[in-house]
């Protein structure tokens, strides 16, 4: 009754192959560039170069795209830890209105973000955070899913040990940061990735509330430079491969915890 | 798990003097509310700016004459009026939406072919799952980019691979196209989402109890019957979460068509999303597209309910079946 396995691999196989090969051609592009003139276009690269992974450097302020987006990513991850755990510590504990807070946020969940960004927009220029990096991360700085990761994480801790804590003397919030925080790494280790990967990739907001160069982070300098230069040469899919490699190590460094963060988050939703 | 923190908790045990016990426990019980609200405070606070008031606002904007250089006026329902009567777009902008979400479970049939594949007990599966993943976490805008590359006419790998099998004769201009450019987006989205789905149904898969299946096949069932009448039942909650992403994803799929083609040609790929950006930050028209978001966010919520009534509608008359 053992089943054989090859067709089971030939077919996952063919799905591989059609979920590398986008990632294998932007490879070969930029590598050897285009060439709209050679039909048909070669599979394999001929004569790879660095050469437009150089143009990338040099003639796009790729650097300063960099920086910008670390620093958003930055202040994201660490709010969204600090926040978060702040206020699923909060929710482990009986107090009045605990239903409601914990009603709001699950319809809060509803609420895609796309579906607010006119508003967004008007209140983040009131508060006069228009092309800033805080007003980047702002709407960003606390996630409704780690929220109740962390909630989890913390129900899981022995009551006894807060109880000692407590009576021990230590203050609530010492209990919190000092005793239960350094209990519960993996879900700071899923808050972290969850919160570098979305603000990482981040578009739409950026795009609607950076209006200067200096400030564009980097999927707003890809978009820019795919619309300035119409005919799109080597240089481009460079910049694509730089952008997707962070993203990509850091997924394959944490797969366990993001996609364990993906999925609680899913069933809680 | 608890390592080096179990000290101070360990030398309470001589402490635990009753000294003073209700005025203690009131103290305590108030500064305990007090550090939960103050605990829940930066999250609320960022939840109503963000969530909370911009949906009320958005309704407000929408019933009002407004824009950044003059103030606002009462306009009742004169935006829905121009979104339902006037707009010719807005239907078509609709029509695509409406689309896009409902392409939803092709995706998703996919997935379930793939994690009942990747569930199965092969070697490497960890890589398999790996590989399908990978494409979900990468930045939707380079997906966008590598897509619409793909989708060149001249030298584009999808039309070299469609002109060598011989299924066309010469390059399609898929993204200039006003019949292939949404399912050319449609199909790159789903490359990009398929993985989530899969992880989801992957999830519900393993907990389904081994035992049903070895019971089942005592009684004969084939792998068909089996499939049908316990995987599919007990899928169906993992099933309608991945119908609310792909849901969802027509909001996040404003990335993609901007990269890809703009809304264009026309409005043949613009969605609800799209159109709404172009309304609002191109031409400042805030208080028509805020009232098309309200639109938008009742299509998502109708969608989501239906959905959510399939699912638990089916699920339980099939479970009286068995």
């Amino acid at each position: 009754m053992r089943a054989r396995h090859w067709p089971t691999h030939l077919a996952l196989g063919i799905v591989s192959a059609i979920m590398l090969l986008p990632f294998y051609w932007v490879l070969k592009t930029s590598l050897t560039g285009e060439n709209i003139f050679v039909y048909p276009p070669a599979l394999l690269p001929v004569d790879p170069h660095p050469f437009f992974f150089v143009d990338v450097w040099y003639a796009i302020p790729f650097f300063r795209y960099l920086v910008n987006s670390v620093i958003v990513s930055v202040i994201v991850v660490v709010a969204n830890v600090f926040l978060n755990a702040m206020a699923g510590y909060a929710l482990t504990r009986d107090f009045p209105g605990k239903a409601a807070t914990i009603l709001l946020f699950l319809s809060c969940m509803m609420i895609p973000f796309q579906v607010t960004i006119i508003p967004a927009y008007l209140i983040t220029s009131k508060l006069g955070l228009l092309n800033s990096y805080f007003g980047m991360a702002l709407p960003l700085m606390s996630t409704i899913v780690c929220i109740f990761i962390f909630k989890a994480a913390f129900e899981a801790i022995p009551k006894s040990l807060i109880e000692a804590a407590r009576i021990d003397g230590v203050p609530d919030w010492m209990i919190m940061f000092r005793i239960v925080m350094p209990l519960t790494k993996p879900a700071i280790a899923t808050n972290v990735i969850l919160a570098f990967i979305w603000s990482w990739n981040s578009f739409l907001w950026p795009l609607v509330i950076v209006r200067d160069v200096e400030m564009q982070t980097l999927p707003l300098g890809l978009s820019r430079f795919l619309s300035v230069v119409e005919d799109t040469t080597g240089a481009l899919y460079a910049f694509c491969v730089m952008v997707l490699v962070p993203g990509l190590v850091i997924f394959l460094l944490a797969q366990k915890e993001f996609i364990t963060g993906l999925t609680s988050g899913a069933t809680k939703g | 798990m608890a390592t080096g923190t179990t000290s101070a908790p360990a030398q309470d045990e001589r402490r635990r003097a009753p000294a003073g016990k209700v005025s203690f426990l009131a103290s305590q019980r108030g500064r305990e509310l007090t550090l939960v609200w103050l605990f829940l405070l930066p999250s609320l606070a960022i939840f109503a700016l963000y969530r909370i008031i911009p949906m009320i606002w958005n309704v407000v904007l929408s019933l009002e004459f407004w824009s950044p250089y003059k103030p606002a006026t009462f306009a009742g329902l004169y935006h829905y009026q121009e979104m339902l009567f006037y707009d010719d777009a807005f239907w078509e902008v609709v029509w695509n939406t409406i689309l896009f979400m409902i392409s939803a479970p092709v995706g998703i049939a996919l997935a379930l072919g793939v994690a009942l594949m990747v569930n199965r007990p092969v070697r490497g599966r960890e890589v398999y799952r790996t590989i399908v993943f990978m494409s979900y976490p990468v930045m939707t805008v380079a997906v966008g980019i590598i897509w619409q590359w793909l989708y060149n006419e001249n030298v584009g790998l999808i039309n070299y691979m469609l002109i060598s099998l011989g299924v066309i004769d010469r390059g399609i201009p898929f993204l200039q196209s006003f019949d292939w450019a949404l399912p050319a987006v449609i199909i790159a989205s789903i490359w990009q989402v398929i993985g989530f789905y899969m992880i989801i149904l992957l999830t519900g898969l393993q907990s389904i109890p081994p035992n049903l299946y070895e019971a089942a096949s005592i009684d004969g069932a084939s792998p068909a019957q089996s499939f049908r009448r316990i995987t599919l039942p007990l899928l169906k909650p993992s099933i309608f979460l991945c119908f609310v992403v792909g849901i969802i994803n027509s909001f996040t799929a404003f990335d993609l068509i901007f990269v890809m083609t703009g809304g264009g040609p026309g409005h043949s790929t613009d969605l609800l999303i799209t159109y709404i950006y172009s309304n609002a930050f191109r031409l400042s028209k805030f208080d028509y597209a805020a009232a098309m978001t309200v639109a938008n966010f009742l299509l998502f919520v109708a969608l989501a309910f239906l959905a959510n009534r399939l699912a638990g509608g089916d699920a339980g008359s099939v479970k009286r079946e068995a």
